[in-house]
């Protein structure tokens, strides 16, 4: 049996950086979650979780310091390709519908290295990871310096970057690990590498650019 | 009349008929009529500024003594003075009111408090469960009396929130709290909630009588005080806001629960819609 050819994906550093962030977000998204929905409050009595959110944080918002000034270029990189929408993304969340409940490959436009709902997912999450640690070191450490009045329109702030970051999140989940069609999305956040068919499938001008540069 | 907060919470249970989701507030829905239970009620005019209720409050509930209280430097409401007297300025002498959480009926804290530490005594009062307490504050910023308390380390956000128990353990034997029971000129009075309004009503029309500016405070200010007041000035010199209200803020925070709940479930319903379509067409093309 031969091999599949493969394309590297992601770099080792990069499924680091990917996987201690998700470790550290869950365990803010829990610990903030219990004092959210209604019921679950319990769970927090006696304040541990108070400590342990405190202490996730500062990996949460280590991570993406230390992986910045390791990789500025790469970081850059994909800020600017967060940002960058052009007319194939227009067309893209036109066909999207379809295509994800299993319509014809063939209709969706070629995509880059990150496809449009990619960049959506990474603009929420950088849109939501300012709002969650601006709003949250305001509450932590100035509460005491702000009114009443403010402090709790810092706490609607965290609440609606955490129903965004939320519903973001299972969407993310959903479609890395359980969509039918994204069979090697979960695999490649693990190794790094992609099948060449998957990755002419899924990103078709990235994987022309990466067989041009080859020769 | 205005929709209230209980109402729109109500309507929006049955709405959505998310009862496993229904906040405390509408889990608790209350009625102000029936929830009179037993008050207390201060008498400023009455009060002579002796702090006993102080004393008794702080040897009853084993708090440790802070420094010895004067009207020129009264201590503030912390989590070791659950109750203290508020100075007043009055016709040039010195009178104070007696503050401390004015256990309302539709309560801020109760509202806002995740963990249910705060709760709806049958008998009227804001109970305070310490041990369920988890430190968020929302209470301390969210009370419209500035009553809660907390006791924090900053760094690494280990906290806890004191205030006045309305001495449960007392009130639940049928024994007055102890500022109460302390009280040397009958200044606090400990009663059905109902038997003190009527004698609030007596008292202020005897003062009037007499030509003062009396009032009561409390009988409807947040649906309700269980610590009600006759003043002979103004709520605001007295410390006591004109119309005491849950923020705004609560009432969003409650809505965006209900939205936030909402659209996940909504959400995760949508993916198993999709993961039964996405399955079936991509198999059929393949066949």
């Amino acid at each position: 049996m031969t091999e599949a050819r493969v394309v590297e994906r992601f770099k080792k550093r990069t499924i680091w950086f990917h996987w201690i962030h998700t470790a550290s977000f869950l365990v803010l998204l829990v610990t903030g979650a219990i004092l959210f929905f209604p019921g679950l409050g319990g769970a927090a009595a006696g304040g541990i979780t108070r400590s342990i959110h405190r202490i996730a944080v500062v990996f949460f918002v280590g991570a993406p310091i230390v992986y910045f000034i390791l990789n500025p270029k790469m970081s850059w990189h994909f800020i600017k390709e967060t940002l960058t929408w052009g007319k194939d993304d227009i067309q893209w969340v036109r066909s999207a519908p379809d295509y994800y409940f299993g319509g014809d490959e063939e209709k969706m436009p070629p995509q880059g290295q990150v496809n449009t709902g990619q960049k959506m997912w990474q603009f929420i999450a950088l849109a939501t990871g300012v709002l969650f640690v601006v709003s949250g070191f305001i509450m932590w450490f100035a509460k005491d310096a702000l009114s009443s009045g403010v402090f709790q329109w810092f706490v609607i702030v965290h609440d609606i970057a955490f129903i965004l970051a939320l519903l973001m999140l299972l969407v993310h989940i959903y479609l890395g690990v359980i969509h039918p069609r994204m069979t090697e999305s979960l695999r490649s956040m693990w190794n790094g590498k992609i099948s060449e068919t998957y990755a002419r499938n899924h990103y078709g001008k990235w994987y022309d650019d990466i067989a041009r540069r080859k020769g | 009349m205005e929709i209230t907060r209980k109402d729109f919470l109500k309507g929006a249970a049955g709405a959505t008929g998310l009862a496993l989701l229904t906040p405390a507030s509408a889990a608790l829905a209350k009625d102000s009529q029936t929830r009179q239970g037993m008050a207390m009620l201060i008498d400023v005019s009455k009060c002579v500024s002796c702090w006993w209720c102080y004393a008794a409050c702080k040897e009853y509930n084993k708090l440790p003594e802070t420094s010895r209280p004067d009207l020129s430097d009264p201590p503030e409401l912390s989590p070791e003075v659950w109750t203290t007297l508020h100075p007043v300025r009055k016709d040039g002498v010195w009178v104070s009111r007696k503050k401390a959480c004015n256990h309302c009926t539709e309560a801020a804290c109760v509202e806002v408090c995740p963990t249910g530490a705060l709760s709806y005594n049958q008998l009227g009062y804001v109970q305070y469960e310490k041990e369920k307490c988890s430190g968020c504050g929302y209470c301390v910023e969210f009370c419209p009396f500035d009553v809660p308390k907390m006791e924090k380390t900053t760094v690494t956000g280990v906290a806890i929130m004191n205030k006045c128990t309305f001495c449960h353990d007392r009130v639940t034997n049928d024994e007055p709290p102890a500022c109460a029971d302390a009280c040397t000129t009958g200044a606090i009075t400990y009663g059905k909630r109902a038997e003190l309004i009527t004698q609030a009503e007596e008292r202020v029309a005897e003062l009037r009588r007499n030509g003062v500016e009396a009032s009561v405070y409390g009988v409807d200010e947040a649906q309700g005080l269980h610590v009600m007041y006759v003043l002979d000035g103004a709520p605001d010199l007295y410390g006591l806001p004109a119309d005491p209200q849950v923020p705004a803020a609560g009432t969003v925070r409650d809505i965006f629960k209900w939205i936030g709940s909402g659209l996940a479930i909504a959400v995760v319903a949508g993916f198993g819609l999709n993961y039964l379509v996405a399955r079936l067409r991509m198999r059929r093309e393949v066949k």
